[in-house]
């Protein structure tokens, strides 16, 4: 009985292996394939016969990438565009989802619905509108522009994730700061916002992603080099005769850094920030 | 001058009046306990006064001063929380200094304080930890801390020894005890617990949906409840009520007798006592006498047979609960050891001179006024 019991188990755990490698292979395996395709001479991508490790290695693609073409100012520009949209989202989000974790107004639950609907529709159908807006507005074509964009399905998400976060945050704080001669919004500064701030963080990473990696509201809403950002300046180097696929992987790899580094720092904060709140403390 | 006075306070949510036309004097340095049950609207009067709850009508003063609409930090008032309410990202001294840094006060002067609310709360060793490396009581006595730098005018503690075990409480009721005699302070106690409240207080304020239903001193709420409710809420185990009627009056006097047996009756002087009227009579479980037999029971007691249902030994003391023939069950408090058993047929016996009588609206017919 045993001795059929820990067989059983030992087949579960084996079926769970490879469902898990092949998982994480699927994963991995493009990142990978886009790192070595980066180092490789341009003429050992395409050939004949598919190398997988790369005859010869070369760093090449990056400099050229980094010197003969716009990359540098895309990656800048990537770099204003999401620091603002994570910018306006603390300043305005942080306040609107403390107003909504912690009064309740007429029309509270309507306008949280209302941020969700705005996250239903797809991008695509927002994106006429929004053009004209931002036409009529003059900010197309520049990185805050773009950025105003990005808040308008981003800092639902935002309001969201944050206000859950708030909600965990003991209200008798609160009480105890005003108490102790903090203001309403005192009270939030020091206490309630330090409290979450794990939460907050976490919420910052998601916004900050999303906003690194967009490609559709930047296709549309850019048209010069001086606010297009990293994923459209990369999709119109493929040309009508060329397709530099060394210099695209190794955009790719430099585009993808951030985001890593991102995640190494804040990764303890956001497992602790998403978690946060799921058990008795 | 009074420390706190509520004149006529009133507070609705939407259509629901949570607190009902409440008229209070608190003197200084007086410690009053609210007490009731869950949903009395006790902590949202205590909020109020703390400033933390808007008043829909009516004024509240501290020291003399109109504070109905005045911020929380600027009533003179400091508040213990039942969930300690520490700041976690803040060790203990900075959480008793925070009010002080707010206030902005010099840096020896905060010190100074935090030091000295630390030797009274014998929290000097502490000061360093997170509130997260405290116990409970620990913790609630940081949380007190945090109140007595700031030398308010009023203490509020809001149900502040709930949350910890049985052993602690004690410990933690004797403390403030402690701390009332040594700062001399006004203190405004919210607690379901009448066993702190009885404790503690220099009087109980009982209040039952949104009204006070007695003010007066621990024991006179106890010997002479004016009505029903306190009656039933004052007191451990509570009171037995048992039905009764007004036989007869003449003069002051009434003859009334009990329902399960209406050869059991007693002559009371009563407040406005009609012949026939139904009123409730009220019996405390330690008024209570059980007898084997009906030889047994001393002159002038009322009596009536029963049936024990079940027995509680504590050791010290012995709960019999009795079953009349009445919905409810019967709670004698026997001191000491007792031979009975279940499901013997017993004699239960009453002390006429120690029954509560009760009209059909709840109210005392003793002659208690409110006091």
């Amino acid at each position: 009985m045993a001795v059929a019991r820990s067989r059983s188990k030992l087949v579960w755990d084996g079926l769970s292996y490879v469902v898990l490698i092949l998982l994480a292979f699927i994963c991995i395996a493009p990142i990978a394939w886009t790192f070595l395709t980066s180092i490789k001479v341009e003429s050992d991508i395409v050939t004949r016969t598919m190398h997988y490790i790369p005859p010869r290695v070369t760093f090449d693609n990056y400099v050229k990438l980094w010197n003969q073409s716009s990359y540098p100012i895309l990656v800048i520009n990537s770099l204003i565009v999401t620091s603002v949209t994570v910018l306006i989202c603390l300043l305005t989000g942080t306040i609107a989802a403390y107003a909504f974790s912690r009064f309740s107004f007429k029309g509270r639950t309507q306008l949280m619905l209302g941020y969700l609907v705005v996250r239903m529709f797809p991008a695509v159908l927002m994106i006429i509108p929004l053009f004209i807006v931002m036409r009529e507005v003059g900010l197309l074509d520049s990185t805050f522009g773009l950025a105003v964009a990005y808040t308008s399905f981003l800092l639902p998400l935002f309001v969201w994730m944050l206000k859950g976060f708030f909600d965990a945050a003991p209200r008798e704080l609160e009480s105890a700061a005003r108490i102790d001669g903090s203001t309403r919004l005192g009270a939030m500064f020091r206490v309630v916002i330090p409290i979450a701030r794990n939460g907050l963080l976490a919420t910052c990473v998601f916004v900050a992603i999303a906003a690194w990696n967009e490609f559709l509201f930047a296709l549309m809403l850019t048209t010069s080099q001086g606010s297009r950002t990293w994923p459209v300046g990369l999709q119109l180097m493929v040309g009508e005769f060329q397709l530099p696929w060394g210099m695209l992987a190794a955009g790719g790899m430099i585009s993808i850094l951030p985001v890593i580094v991102l995640f190494a720092f804040v990764q303890r904060a956001m497992v602790a920030g998403i978690t946060a709140g799921a058990v008795k403390g | 001058m009074a420390a706190v006075e509520l004149r006529d306070v009133k507070k609705s949510f939407g259509s629901v009046k949570v607190i009902d036309r409440i008229d209070l004097v608190i003197e200084k340095g007086e410690f009053v306990a609210f007490v009731g049950p869950s949903g009395s609207g006790k902590s949202t009067l205590l909020r109020m006064i703390a400033g933390l709850e808007t008043v829909t009508a009516g004024d509240i003063l501290i020291d003399g001063q109109d504070v109905t609409f005045a911020e929380p930090s600027d009533r003179g008032i400091a508040m213990v929380f039942q969930s300690y309410a520490l700041y976690p990202h803040m060790n203990v001294y900075d959480n008793i200094a925070f009010n002080l840094r707010l206030s902005r006060f010099g840096k020896p002067e905060i010190d100074a304080r935090v030091k000295e609310a630390a030797r009274i709360l014998r929290l000097d060793e502490l000061l360093a930890r997170s509130p997260a490396q405290l116990s409970g009581g620990q913790r609630q006595r940081v949380a007190i801390g945090r109140a007595i730098v700031r030398n308010p005018k009023v203490f509020l503690f809001d149900e502040p020894l709930s949350n910890l075990d049985a052993a602690l409480r004690v410990q933690m009721r004797l403390e403030i005890e402690r701390l009332h005699r040594e700062l001399g302070t006004t203190m405004i106690y919210v607690t379901h617990d009448q066993v702190e409240a009885m404790t503690l207080a220099d009087r109980i304020v009982a209040l039952d949906e949104g009204k006070i239903q007695q003010v007066g001193r621990p024991l006179e709420l106890y010997a002479r409840p004016g009505n029903q409710f306190v009656a039933g809420f004052i007191g451990s185990p509570k009171m037995n009520f048992l039905p009764g009627s007004v036989v007869s009056t003449s003069g002051a006097s009434a003859v009334l007798s009990l329902d399960a047996d209406r050869n059991a009756m007693f002559e009371r002087v009563l407040d406005g006592a009609r012949p026939g009227a139904a009123v409730t009579i009220g019996a405390r479980p330690e008024t209570l006498s059980v007898f084997t037999s009906a030889e047994e029971v001393s002159a002038g007691m009322l009596t009536l047979p029963a049936r024990i249902e079940t027995m509680e030994r504590l050791g010290n003391i012995t709960f019999a609960y009795l079953d009349i023939g009445a919905p409810e069950m019967i709670t004698v408090q026997i001191m000491g050891f007792s031979e009975l058993s279940d499901q013997q047929d017993v004699v239960l016996g009453l002390r006429p001179d120690q029954l509560h009588v009760f009209n059909a609206s709840g109210a005392a017919m003793t002659g208690v006024a409110n006091a």
